[in-house]
């Protein structure tokens, strides 16, 4: 049922329809023609108002003379230009996206900056390479078992020397060697003086790693510095050995330097410990072939150690027929200039912000 | 000690190469630290330790080489003829001082023709780094470096009444030695005196006119024993070293004196001529007790296994033990064994010396490794976590750690610090008078790092240090306390182009504060001005509280100071209790459930007296309670030309928000125009 317009007669309906799509034809000829010589933006969306605006476009206004045809022609006419119709629109739309990628692609450039310029970073500061190293000792201990203990920097006598059974006319007591503040008071000449609180304060089991400063009175050259730091480890239980003394420094050095790290353990003297030994590894610098930094040994000095003495373990009440235990003690100073190839350790302590900004 | 290869062989019939002996020595204990060739023959460089004096002679170190390959020990061949007339008829020795020298041996040789060394003994002597003087001087020389016992020639016409007396010096007596140095002594002295005067300074250093010359005919040899304590204070005292002071201060053997007598005796005899009086003058007046101190001691086999954790058959510690010297005394069922030390072993005294010993011989190397048994988890220091967190937020806002020494110059350090004199502990010893004093504040050190750091030309500088100052106490010890201190100066951010002439100012180091602070855990510091402070300053200083307790200070070092250091530029510190911080009570972190409704920002700018706080704005707005008002952020503050002198304008950002709806503008309005009013009516203010 046809719902507006007026009964035609076939003959001229036929005609009409020839009509439109002549008409259609003609259209798109035109359209085709007006689209080649838009050269803008403006010029696109005006074609597009003009050939498809809600209001106003061709297109529009020829779907509104649809009405006079039968509702057959009716269909057919208005597929016809239906598909004009997306022809057109799909004609803007490309034009329109070669427009904005044109447009993007200008903006892009526009906003170009120059990516080799410096980054506008916070400058972070650095930590002391002794920290480091002491951190990376601790941590390697501690997951060992042991606990980190710290003592006074300024001792007595008895925990300075006699507690560690060094003779009342030894040398290192003399105050060509130690710094006195007092006639019983120095600073500590080493950290094995954590050892003996450590033993007062608890019974074995004991395992303690004990990293500090000590103070020794060394004129500062390119090897030496009144002060500098130590890490002194002891371990004492039932039945303990040289043989766990050498292991737990094998281990620790694995740790520190790499498993492909040697250990040797050659006698020597420290009045705190009998047996006593100094630690060798093997250099981390030519795997033990031999080097500057290991003056053509292939060997690098540790720090002394041993199993403590019974008169220390007696000094600190612990019976030495019934427990044993092992002592080290390292540098730390050497060791970082070791690491580090530093050629003077006076730099250590002088704070010149050129060195400490070397390490992390 | 220099030891020279061939000359060991002729004491020990060995057949290791250099290489091998150098590292058999290393691994018992005697450190080759390098070995030399020299002509036909090798310098071994060998690290001994205090305990082994015994080793500082060939005849030592071969002993060594014999417990370790087997081969048995060759003692000198002593080829002596005593000829001459008894010595007690050409001399008399007497010791007053037997606790300085308890054996004193004296011998003549007659007629003795001085004159240059024959070529091998003098190229013996120059491969051990020695220069001949003359023939008899060369022969005490060789026998010490062969035996390691010191020696002394007297012309025995030099002698005064021709006798030797071993006595303390008398106060302010004077002694001119060899060196042509006079030299003033005390009652701590050993002399070694004729009828009148002293003419050596015993065991250390022969006097000026009483020793060999070319017309020396009739030689006094001198051996003896000193005891090592009075050699050291001696030598320490006057500031004199010899090749003899160093043996006997590390302790020689009194029972190698006549033997070594006897060897130089008959070198002299046989290379200078003469005729070796007949008769040693031995005085060793406490012979037998210093014999029968010497007590054996017992070695368990099972104890040695306990502490080494290596096996040994009692035959092979044995062996071990008398090819080092030890008499065995005893054995009891199979495993125990009782030995007395050798004379010159003085390092041995119990059980565990003879489990080195015998160890060191075996093989430190034969050692196995073990692990000793779990022990559970470790620990780390109380506040190390704190430590660590502190150091890391400082190096993350741009500050690099710092260490400096514990002692400091006392006027740097009371200029620095609010000690008061008597609080302040005094090295007796420094090594400079410009580092006499233990720091009681870090920023002495700091500002000396600066200082170093403009010298160097580094203007950018941020630096940090934890560590102790100390002060004196009442108690058995001095008070260490753990402090934390900043430096900053130069440049707020280098890498920043944009703003590469922005400096760091005050603000910059409390920032830096309050992330440490934050990073904690504690709650937010609170910052007082303070005047009180002598050397921050007085406009730019404050105290700085954490719960309402004191913990620090901090501002821009004060002009006088600053001067003082040259700085040209300004300097800004801040100095914590940092031991109080790491044991403040800490922030337990709850949750805060999120807004649901919006925030309203309002921004408000005001014209200002400049002598307002921040702090009283902040607390006059939170007077009024406004429970709505979220916070209040500073986003500028404007000084300029066209404001009225002594006005700034200070622009605050104040946040809205309500819990439980969404505020309406009448709302928000209210509140901010009762802040305002607030603002205006009391620092008459004006809005801008
Ligand atoms: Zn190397």
């Amino acid at each position: 049922m046809p719902t507006q317009g007026s009964r035609i007669y076939p003959e001229v309906l036929g005609q009409l329809l020839e009509m439109m799509n002549e008409r259609l034809k003609q259209l798109r000829e035109d359209f085709d023609r007006e689209i080649g010589l838009v050269t803008t933006e403006t010029e696109a969306t005006e074609l597009r108002d003009r050939w498809v605006g809600r209001k106003s476009g061709l297109l529009t206004a020829e779907m509104k003379t649809l009405g006079k045809l039968t509702p057959e022609d009716r269909r057919l006419a208005g597929q016809g230009l239906n598909d004009l119709k997306t022809y057109v629109e799909a004609g803007i739309e490309r034009l329109q996206l070669g427009f904005a990628a044109g447009r993007e692609a200008e903006q892009l450039v526009r906003e170009r900056i120059d990516v080799t310029l410096p980054g506008r970073r916070i400058a972070t500061g650095h930590l002391h390479p002794i920290t480091l190293l002491r951190e990376k000792i601790e941590d390697i201990f501690v997951s060992m078992g042991y606990t980190i203990e710290d003592g006074p920097e300024i001792e007595t006598d008895f925990y300075n020397f006699d507690a560690l059974n060094i003779p009342s006319n030894h040398p290192a007591r003399s105050w060509q060697d130690t710094f006195y503040l007092g006639d019983h008071l120095a600073l500590r000449s080493q950290t094995s003086t954590v050892q003996i609180h450590a033993m007062q304060r608890r019974q074995p089991p004991l395992r303690v790693l004990a990293p500090g400063r000590v103070f020794r009175r060394d004129t500062p050259d390119a090897t030496h510095n009144p002060m500098f730091y130590q890490v002194e480890g002891l371990l004492v239980d039932r039945g303990i050995t040289l043989g766990d003394l050498k292991g737990t420094i094998q281990e620790f050095v694995h740790r520190m330097f790499g498993p492909e790290t040697q250990t040797r353990f050659r006698p020597s003297y420290f009045p705190f410990v009998e047996p006593g030994a100094e630690i060798d590894y093997s250099c981390f610098k030519c795997n033990g072939t031999g080097c500057r930094v290991c003056k053509g040994s292939g060997w690098i000095e540790m720090g002394g150690s041993g199993m403590v003495h019974p008169n220390v373990l007696r000094t600190a009440g612990i019976d030495p027929e019934v427990f044993s235990g092992f002592a080290f003690g390292l540098g730390l100073d050497r060791l970082c200039a070791l690491m580090y190839g530093l050629d003077d350790i006076r730099l250590l302590y002088e704070n010149d912000v050129r060195f400490l900004e070397q390490f992390t | 000690m220099k030891i020279s290869y061939n000359w060991l062989k002729e004491f020990v019939d060995h057949n290791l190469p250099v290489r091998e002996l150098a590292a058999e020595l290393t691994m018992v204990g005697l450190a080759v630290d390098a070995v030399e060739m020299v002509g036909n023959d090798y310098i071994l460089e060998i690290d001994l330790t205090s305990n082994r004096p015994d080793c500082l002679s060939h005849l030592g170190v071969a002993r060594e080489v014999s417990a370790i390959t087997g081969c048995s020990l060759k003692m000198p061949v002593i080829d002596l003829k005593e000829k001459g007339m008894p010595t007690t008829d050409i001399t008399s020795v007497e010791i007053t001082a037997p606790e300085f020298c308890p054996r004193y041996t004296a011998r003549v040789i007659k007629g003795v023709r001085i004159g240059p060394s024959p070529a091998w003994l003098v190229a013996r002597l120059e491969s051990m780094g020695q220069r001949s003087v003359n023939n008899v001087a060369d022969i005490t020389n060789y026998v010490m470096l062969e035996m390691g016992q010191p020696l002394h020639a007297f012309d025995l016409h030099h002698l005064k009444g021709e006798r030797i007396v071993v006595r303390r010096a008398s106060p302010g007596e004077r002694i001119t030695t060899l060196d042509g140095e006079e030299r003033e002594l005390t009652e701590a002295m050993l002399v070694i005196a004729d009828a009148e005067r002293p003419v050596a300074l015993g065991g250390i250093k022969g006097g000026e006119d009483s020793g060999i010359t070319g017309s020396t005919v009739d030689v006094l040899l001198e051996a003896a024993y000193f005891t090592p304590l009075q050699i050291r204070q001696t030598s320490k005292a006057l500031a004199l070293s010899t090749e003899a002071s160093y043996r006997f201060e590390r302790g020689t053997d009194p029972e190698l004196v006549s033997l070594a007598s006897d060897r130089a005796a008959a070198l002299i005899a046989g290379i200078a001529g003469g005729e070796v009086s007949k008769c040693l003058v031995d005085v060793y007046p406490h012979r037998k007790q210093l014999r029968d101190a010497r007590k054996p001691i017992n070695f368990r086999r099972a104890r040695y296994t306990e502490l080494t954790g290596l096996e040994v058959a009692l035959p092979e510690a044995e062996r071990i033990l008398r090819a080092l010297g030890f008499e065995i005394e005893a054995e009891v069922a199979g495993d125990l064994l009782s030995a007395k030390a050798p004379t010159w072993r003085i390092d041995i005294s119990i059980e565990e010396d003879l489990i080195e010993e015998v160890a060191r011989i075996a093989g430190y190397e034969h050692v196995a490794t073990t692990l000793p048994g779990s022990a559970g988890a470790g620990n780390y220091l109380d506040g190390e976590s704190g430590r660590r967190a502190a150091r890391r937020t400082l190096a993350a806002v741009g500050y690099n750690e710092a260490i400096s020494f514990s002692f400091v110059n006392v006027e740097t350090d009371a200029a620095l610090s609010d000690a008061e004199d008597e609080d302040r502990l005094l090295l007796f010893n420094p090594i400079d008078e410009t580092q006499s004093h233990m720091r009681t504040t870090l920023l002495g050190g700091l500002l000396q790092a600066l200082e170093r750091n403009f010298n160097h030309g580094n203007r950018n500088v941020r630096l940090f240090e934890i560590g102790k100052c100390f002060r004196k106490s009442d108690g058995e010890r001095p008070l260490e306390l753990e402090r934390l201190a900043l430096v900053a100066t130069g440049a707020r951010n280098e890498s920043d182009w944009l703003a590469a002439n922005a400096r760091l100012d005050f603000y910059d180091v409390k920032g830096a504060i309050d992330a440490l602070i934050d990073n904690l855990n504690l709650p937010a510091a609170n910052y007082a001005a303070t005047e009180k402070s002598g050397y921050l300053h007085p406009g730019r200083a404050a105290v700085i509280s954490i719960g309402g307790r004191d913990v620090g200070l901090i501002g821009q070092v004060h002009p006088r100071i600053a001067t003082q250091y040259k700085f040209k530029q300004p300097v800004f510190i801040a100095e914590l209790d940092f031991g109080d911080i790491l044991t403040a009570q800490k922030i337990e972190p709850r949750y805060q459930p999120l807004p649901k409704f919006p925030t309203v920002v309002r921004d408000l700018a005001l014209l200002i007296d400049t002598g307002v706080t921040f702090a009283a704005i902040e607390s006059e707005i939170a007077a009024l309670s406004i429970a709505e008002l979220v916070n209040v952020m500073l986003f500028d503050i404007y000084t300029g030309k066209e404001l009225p002198d002594g006005k700034h304008s200070i622009a605050l950002s104040l946040r809205y928000r309500s819990l439980d709806r969404t505020l309406t503008d009448e709302e928000i309005n209210a509140a901010h125009g009762r802040i305002v009013k607030r603002l205006i009516e009391t620092f008459g203010a004006e809005l801008r």
